[in-house]
């Protein structure tokens, strides 16, 4: 069982990750919209030089492929919004007080953000599914997952369990 | 709050001040001082049992409803 040092530890080590975490979601964004972009204004340059020739299976789902990439930008904002979240969280928790509306409410809007990168995945999979053939098939790792969606409604009712714990700690505020 | 708490007035009695009360019943002074000045809006039983062993008192001789007082919160 976890003691109260090992405890201790955690809550800096997920600090300082999540802080990484958000650096690099940006910087993935960044590369996926360059790499989009470079598709749409360059598209043959930017094909010869990834070595997609004009005789690659890649070049007739190239439209799915973008839409896959449009969909992962979509995801870069709500990924920024969830560690964002998470880590005032983690800073409550290391300041003490973690049971407050606030955080209550970082849950809600962390399960809502969970519930959205549910949604496009199983969009993206979905795109996957339509672009793979018998002789090229395409496997996104995407699609309808249980541990996702589970995480969703776990979120959510952890959300609730945080919004009566800050209302039974407002009700003890000033018990002596 | 309608529930007065004549802490003062007891300490005065005991010759006590709020710091040794403090000690001797394990409560913080800030907890204690909250108590005193009327801004607690609840107390255990175990610390009003650790005061009036403290102060060999009663309950009523610790705090006096006043009907008609403003309540807050």
């Amino acid at each position: 069982m976890a003691n109260s040092r090992d405890y201790s530890a955690a809550l800096p080590v997920a600090y300082v990750a999540l802080r990484i975490l958000i650096v690099l979601n940006w910087l993935m964004g960044a590369a996926v919209l360059a790499l989009l972009t470079a598709t749409i204004v360059a598209e043959e340059w930017t094909l010869r030089a990834l070595g997609i020739d004009s005789g690659s299976p890649i070049r007739p789902v190239l439209a799915g492929l973008r839409l896959v990439a449009a969909l992962g930008l979509v995801c870069i904002p709500i990924n920024d919004l969830l560690l964002r979240r998470l880590r005032a969280i983690v800073d409550s928790v290391r300041q003490g007080d973690p049971f407050v509306a606030s955080n209550a409410q970082r849950l809600q809007a962390i399960a809502w953000a969970l519930l959205a990168l549910q949604v496009i995945s199983m969009c993206i999979g979905g795109i996957g599914d339509a672009i793979s053939t018998k002789e090229n098939p395409v496997n996104f790792e995407a699609g309808f997952s249980v541990s996702g969606w589970l995480a969703v409604f776990l979120t959510f009712i952890l959300a609730r369990i945080f919004a009566e714990g800050a209302r039974m700690r407002d009700d003890l505020e000033g018990t002596v | 709050m309608a529930i007065a708490v004549k802490l003062d007035d007891l300490l005065y009695q005991r010759r006590m001040t709020l710091t040794e009360l403090a000690d001797r019943i394990g409560i913080t002074l800030a907890n204690l001082s909250i108590l005193k000045t009327g801004k607690a809006r609840a107390i255990r039983f175990s610390t009003l049992e650790a005061i009036c062993a403290a102060l060999s008192c009663q309950p009523g001789d610790i705090l006096e409803f006043l009907p008609g007082s403003p309540e807050v919160g």
